[in-house]
């Protein structure tokens, strides 16, 4: 996966399960995630990030109801769902608030005028 | 790198939160005075139901201003849930000390928003959050005001009251312009 990659891509934060990429030429965050590779505009991917935040959790854990073993996420604008279980949530999670981080320390660079991640605007 | 956050939206992330359930207490608000409303007209309150009617297509406007404020500038704005609100009251003074009660926790709220625009640097919520300041001002007072007569005017003058306790306003206002 990594070799096909495109050039424009820049990678905003990565874990062991996944990538999230920025490209500059689209205007679009790439979630690399359960090998899919999904563009999402930024509204989009605020939006899902905040759909994965809200996943009950706990419920997954505690439950014994098999409906609770996994949880069904859609993405915004596209066909594509995810099915995952508790511990992909968590990977999930992870990975969109590490990247939520970096997207927000690059917006504070912006603000004070500093270079951005990547060093150039 | 682009900021592709600060390209879809002047907004950020704790304000848009803000906003989105300050809308939702408008709503509660506007909710709650409409059950206030059918409370009095089914009492006998006929100008108080009226004044209720009113200030429940107000708060109505407040929230939709600030939906049209998060949609407009590329945020989100969620239609919120609204829970059930109370439909009985035990008289006219229970009611008016609800709507003080409502009025000051919206206030508040206001003031927390406030807090929250100076924190993220967001001067453009900000003076907007200056015309709610200005507004709830004058529904404290108003709400106030009516307790006062509730206390001042005797009790068998009901009709009298009612139509008293519709008429209050805020003449004063020192935030209205000249």
């Amino acid at each position: 996966m990594e070799g096909s990659v495109p050039a424009s891509y820049q990678e905003v934060f990565r874990t062991d399960k996944g990538v999230v990429y920025q490209c500059d030429k689209t205007n679009r965050l790439i979630l690399s995630f359960w090998g899919s590779h999904t563009p999402l505009s930024a509204r989009d991917f605020a939006q899902f990030r905040r759909m994965v935040e809200t996943v009950n959790i706990h419920q997954m854990a505690l439950s014994t109801d098999a409906a609770d073993d996994v949880e069904i996420l859609t993405l915004p604008r596209s066909e594509r769902c995810y099915v995952l279980t508790l511990c992909e949530v968590i990977h999930l999670r992870e990975l969109l608030s590490g990247a939520n981080l970096m997207l927000e320390l690059n917006s504070m660079l912006r603000e004070c005028g500093c270079a951005t991640l990547s060093g150039n605007v | 790198m682009k900021d592709l956050e600060r390209l879809r939206t002047l907004i950020k992330e704790p304000v848009e939160l803000v906003l989105n359930q300050q809308i939702q207490m408008e709503l509660v608000s506007s909710s709650k005075y409409l059950a206030m409303a059918g409370w009095c007209d089914r009492n006998g309150y006929d100008h108080s139901a009226g004044f209720f009617y009113k200030q429940s297509e107000e708060e109505r406007e407040h929230a939709m201003k600030l939906f049209h404020y998060l949609c407009d500038q590329g945020a989100i704005a969620y239609t919120p849930e609204i829970p059930a609100v109370p439909q009985e009251f035990d008289g006219l003074r229970s009611v008016f000390e609800t709507v003080l009660e409502q009025e000051i926790t919206v206030t508040d709220s206001i003031n927390r928003i406030i807090g929250v625009c100076r924190r993220e640097g967001d001067y453009a919520t900000e003076e907007l959050m200056k015309w709610y300041v200005k507004e709830q001002v004058e529904e404290e007072y108003i709400a106030r005001r009516c307790l006062e007569l509730i206390d001042q005017i005797p009790a068998d003058q009901i009709y009298y009251l009612d139509k008293k306790l519709a008429s209050v306003t805020y003449d004063e206002n020192p935030f209205d312009e000249a």
